[in-house]
């Protein structure tokens, strides 16, 4: 990355379009909010007060829905989703014709659409505790602080690879529409977004914590809450890490292979 | 020394055939027929720096993905590539700051945004000096007539306008090299004109070297003195426009306005006859011989206008693809 500039207009542009398009990002949000809810009043429904499930008590299991909801908004957020697009229109060639990194390209109009989130998330944030008196647990520990937001950055890199890849299906095939689906569904159910993993049997816990999911929201969470002692809470940022440098290697492996098939069709 | 060497570059795509409707449909996705289409065959030319160079041949001859190639779009199948002594495929930053492609049809601009905040992402890019950038900014809206509208989002613009805010955005870092892919499209006939005129200063004032594809051979003609032609993707010709002329068409048209009707077996001792519609007549004759061709058509009939004149380019290429065709 020769020029940090142009990286930083590149999520301000990002910023910008996002405001020429104010409606469709704040319907965006609502749906964002109302999902939210239902998952928050399911819980709240399930699990009464006083009561017990898989360890989880009624404030700590709304905690963790909350938080999660709050930091998928802000971690899955991507604008990832043009860049199949690029490949397959062959917009592709109007980026690689200049002198920028399209993996830093695309990284700083995530950046920028997520600091358009986070905004936006504040105010939310601001007006469901305003309403339903949710428990918000603040975390004070610096050192869990500190690795709930290492953890952070591996999440959001993380997912940004994991994107990159799966766009780069548009080098082989039309079709990228399918793969990213099922992706979705299988991320928001892996990564922990619909109820925290540890409730689940011990063998399918372990097992899915060898997956690169839980890293995306789980840990980050699990992280915030400091509920993993010391030594768990590194191992998690261990094989987050590895996750998100594995991801990183072979999405550039991939954009290599599927640069020398790359067509720029489309004239 | 040479700014472009191309020794024996081709480029297969592999692409498949859908029969058409429903059961084509079905059967596209159980068995595809794949199959190799040579977009660009065995090509090899050399082009000097300054020179300015117009890629010629019908829809599909490969002149676009030549110009893919030469920018380090393209993988090449098989061949050498060679600009500015960079493998363009590398895609090295020190290559991409001296290049520049124009497609007609693609946009790097931001849809959402004035088209100013392209140019100030690509100054950025790019590494262009502030006073550098507000020289040029300032020079080319002045020749593009683009003042009015630098700050109006792009998506509100028209094709011309658009197309013009895209020559800026492309031409912001001082390209030594610069590729244009039709460059005229979409634009009308006063701003194709301008176009031209701006394309031949930067040509005269950069001593840029430049290769153009156009479909308009009023583009090439005003503009470029060497071209090369193209077709299946080979090379047909790679040479002075006036040689091709000379070459393929060794002929000048003798159009003549008659007084009266002559006898029909007189007119045909006199020449070739191109077309003949009373009064108008037109021959086609030896280039060589066209003067006393001439002076024997004004002998034998009553004129009353006469033309001598080259064959126009068009012509002789369609000519040209039309007999490699057949």
């Amino acid at each position: 990355m020769s020029n940090l500039k142009s990286y930083y207009l590149v999520g301000r542009n990002t910023w910008d379009e996002t405001v020429s398009y104010r409606l469709n990002f704040m319907v965006w949000r609502l749906r964002v909010v109302l999902q939210l809810l239902t998952t928050y009043f399911l819980w709240f429904t399930i699990l009464p007060s006083g009561k017990y499930f898989a360890g989880y008590n009624q404030s700590m299991m709304l905690t963790y829905i909350l938080g999660t909801a709050i930091l998928s908004a802000f971690i899955l957020s991507t604008r990832t989703s043009s860049v199949a697009e690029d490949i397959t229109q062959g917009t592709l060639s109007n980026y690689l014709i200049r002198p920028l990194n399209y993996f830093w390209y695309y990284f700083s109009r995530d950046l920028g659409d997520k600091a358009m989130n986070i905004v936006f998330s504040i105010g939310e944030i601001s007006v469901i505790v305003l309403f339903f008196h949710p428990p918000f647990y603040i975390q004070t520990n610096i050192i869990y602080l500190v690795v709930f937001f290492i953890s952070l950055i591996f999440a959001i890199v993380l997912n940004f690879f994991f994107n990159m890849i799966l766009s780069f299906i548009g080098f082989w095939s039309n079709e990228v529409w399918a793969p990213r689906f099922i992706f979705y569904i299988l991320l928001t159910f892996f990564a922990g977004g619909l109820f925290p993993l540890d409730i689940l049997p011990r063998p399918l816990f372990i097992f899915f914590q060898l997956l690169p999911f839980p890293y995306l929201l789980y840990t980050p969470m699990k992280l915030y809450l400091g509920t993993l002692n010391i030594n768990q809470s590194f191992l998690s940022l261990l094989i987050g890490g590895l996750w998100t440098i594995g991801t990183w290697i072979i999405a550039k492996h991939i954009w290599r292979k599927g640069l020398k098939l790359y067509g720029a069709e489309g004239k | 020394m040479a700014v472009i060497t191309v020794n024996h570059l081709s480029k297969t795509y592999k692409t498949y055939r859908k029969q058409p409707g429903f059961m084509g449909s079905l059967k596209s996705l159980v068995a595809r027929e794949y199959e190799r289409v040579h977009a660009v065959d065995d090509i090899s030319f050399q082009v000097e720096e300054g020179e300015l160079v117009g890629f010629i041949g019908p829809n599909g001859a490969g002149k676009t993905t030549s110009l893919k190639c030469l920018s380090g779009l393209l993988y090449p199948s098989s061949g050498e590539v060679k600009v500015l002594g960079y493998t363009p495929f590398d895609r090295k930053s020190p290559f991409l700051k001296q290049i520049s492609l124009v497609m007609g049809q693609k946009n790097q601009l931001w849809w959402d945004l004035p088209g100013m905040e392209t140019l100030l992402l690509n100054k950025e890019i790019y590494e262009v000096s502030e006073s550098r950038f507000k020289e040029v900014v300032h020079d080319l809206s002045k020749i593009l007539e683009a003042e009015d509208f630098l700050h109006i989002p792009v998506r509100k613009l028209s094709l011309g306008q658009r197309m013009k805010m895209e020559l800026m955005a492309a031409l912001i870092h001082s390209p030594k090299v610069l590729f244009l892919d039709e460059p005229t499209i979409g634009l009308d006939v006063v701003m194709q004109k301008n176009l031209r005129e701006f394309i031949k200063e930067y040509n005269r004032k950069y001593s840029a070297t430049i290769l153009l594809t156009s479909h308009y051979m009023g583009d090439v003609e005003e503009l470029c003195k060497r071209i090369i032609m193209i077709n299946h993707g080979k090379i047909l010709f790679d040479g002075l426009l006036s040689d091709l002329v000379k070459k393929h068409a060794p002929y000048k048209i003798i159009s003549v306005v008659l007084k009266n009707a002559p006898n029909p077996k007189k007119l045909e001792e006199l020449g070739e006859i191109k077309s003949y519609h009373y009064p108008e007549l037109v021959f086609r004759v030896q280039a060589e011989t066209s003067g006393h061709s001439a002076a024997k058509i004004l002998q034998t009939l009553e004129v009353e206008d006469v033309n001598i004149e080259d064959p126009q380019i068009e012509d002789i290429i369609r000519d040209i693809f039309s007999t490699q065709q057949a």
